[in-house]
């Protein structure tokens, strides 16, 4: 249902699937070159310039799949309008309604719009670890659920405050920082960068595409699955009494 | 007719900012909101320039400056235009565009202009702030320099309107556009960065087709760089051609418009 409905507005799909990460991965390739091109040293961090240009051509397209704007401004605008009523009466709660909406969506984009990195990191010999990829896939997966888990919390201050969409952008402009989409996090000084990695953020692109491109191993990638599964837990229940104590509250408006 | 216009937006303006205060915790929220995207911008630089002396033809002194203006003029974009702009495909879907096209004014100054985020004066103190500690850090500063800025961020302004104005138009036509949206962001998105450390090629589309260069780039030249009058100028011609642009844009999109409302 959630491939059907997002398939029929093709051009939406083809901007969000393709030409959204591809413009993404090119300005940041264009920045990178950049700097590579000012800053007379061979290597940044330890790395050069192929290893960036390769973590952010994967990282533009991975979060992509870690990110999930259009369906928490859904979600909230279902509480905020009342026309959560109509989900209230299915069979399936409004979080894995979702859920199933959103990994539907994300797998068809996925399928889609790996092609390009794949094939432009084929093209060009980058030194990608093709068979750490799906692990690093289901990775970021994994961090999904936990994306639209902290949605759904946000999603529920709804019941309580008017116009919330602030902190979805709020939100979303810290994971940016904080998966490591911005920048890689291992070029940030400690102890940053040690506490950062230990958050479950990093499992959106960091360390993903950390593990594509070889910057980390997969203990790294372990300790991700388990941060991860720890914040499932903690967001989740917090999920579960903020939608009980909203639906408390509700008046039905829109009913 | 001006003066009929400025009355128009005043009122529309104090309308803005009553229903701002309405909505205390979304006031404080934008605020924190942009604090995290300037936080994001300043560490980004900060450390690259750990690891390198330059990026493009500045120094981390000098990129603090072009952030500054970036952080200004991106205030005031918010402040006037983005929140009318941002859900402008909803208005069509909802058949609300019905109602602006028949006012008796300007239908593209309706909905570029109908609504302020007043929250996001706090911002534009903020992003003021950064720019003024940056200038005091930057060396052999004329601050007689800073005259620049009275043209050259209104430019930026209007480049911004205009660029973003093209892609909400285009709501017009294909009804749901959300993503196109968002393909400006990452057009600006070349604007966040210092124009210098772009190869040429890319650097002369940046000043004409996408002259998102204007933005913040040009504004920072005047500040940390000899004055260059020729691209100043050009900044002015730029900013007139988009605007009169925008307009024939609008209209030709209004061909497009059925209306959604029942």
């Amino acid at each position: 249902m959630a491939i059907a409905a997002n398939v029929e507005y093709r051009v939406n799909y083809f901007i969000d699937a393709v030409a959204q990460p591809t413009v993404t991965a090119v300005i940041e390739i264009l920045l990178w070159v950049g700097i590579f091109r000012t800053a007379g040293h061979a290597t940044i961090g330890g790395f050069g310039l192929q290893d960036y240009l390769a973590y952010v051509l994967w990282g533009a397209f991975f979060a992509r799949i870690a990110a999930s704007w259009m369906y928490e401004f859904r979600m909230i605008e279902e509480i905020d309008s009342g026309s959560v009523n109509g989900l209230l009466v299915r069979p399936m709660s409004f979080y894995e309604y979702y859920l199933s909406q959103l990994l539907g969506y994300k797998f068809i984009t996925t399928a889609v719009s790996f092609l390009i990195p794949l094939g432009v990191g084929a093209a060009l010999g980058w030194n990608i670890h093709y068979d750490r990829l799906p692990t690093a896939v289901l990775l970021v997966f994994f961090y999904l659920i936990l994306v639209h888990s902290i949605s759904f919390v946000v999603a529920t201050c709804a019941f309580f405050l008017n116009r919330i969409y602030a902190l979805t952008v709020a939100k979303n402009l810290a994971l940016w920082t904080l998966t490591g989409e911005l920048i890689p996090l291992d070029l940030m000084p400690e102890p940053f960068r040690g506490w950062l990695l230990i958050l479950p953020f990093p499992s959106g692109v960091f360390v993903p595409v950390g593990y594509l491109t070889g910057r980390v191993g997969l203990e790294t990638v372990n300790q991700g699955f388990l941060s991860v599964a720890v914040s499932l837990i903690l967001v989740n229940a917090l999920g579960l009494v903020m939608w009980k104590r909203g639906l408390r509250s509700y008046s039905g408006t829109g009913a | 007719m001006l003066s009929k216009y400025f009355k128009l937006y005043t009122a529309f303006f104090r309308a803005s900012l009553t229903a701002d205060l309405e909505y205390r915790a979304n006031f404080a929220t934008r605020i924190i909101t942009d604090i995290f995207w300037y936080l994001a911008q300043i560490i980004a630089f900060e450390v690259l320039y750990r690891h390198t002396e330059k990026i493009g033809s500045w120094n981390v002194e000098q990129t603090r400056v072009f952030l500054g203006v970036l952080f200004v003029v991106d205030a005031l974009y918010m402040i006037f235009i983005s929140e009318n702009l941002d859900r402008f495909s909803e208005k069509i879907r909802k058949g609300e565009l019905d109602l602006l096209l028949a006012k008796p004014v300007n239908s593209q100054f309706m909905v570029s202009l109908q609504r302020a985020n007043t929250a996001i004066i706090g911002n534009l103190l903020m992003g003021t702030s950064w720019l003024v500690w940056s200038l005091v850090h930057l060396p052999d500063f004329s601050w007689v320099r800073l005259l620049w800025l009275s043209f050259l961020i209104p430019c930026g302004l209007v480049v911004t309107y205009s660029c973003r104005f093209f892609f909400s138009a285009m709501a017009v036509i294909f009804t749901k556009s959300e993503n196109l949206q968002f393909m400006w962001y990452q057009i600006y998105k070349l604007g966040m960065r210092p124009d210098s450390i772009y190869v040429p090629w890319i650097r002369i589309v940046l000043m004409t087709v996408f002259p998102v260069a204007m933005v913040a780039s040009v504004p920072a030249r005047s500040l940390v760089e000899e004055p260059q009058p020729a691209l100043f100028v050009w900044s002015l011609v730029v900013s007139g051609i988009l605007l009169y642009l925008s307009n024939r844009f609008w209209r030709l999109c209004l061909k497009f418009y059925s209306s959604a409302s029942s």
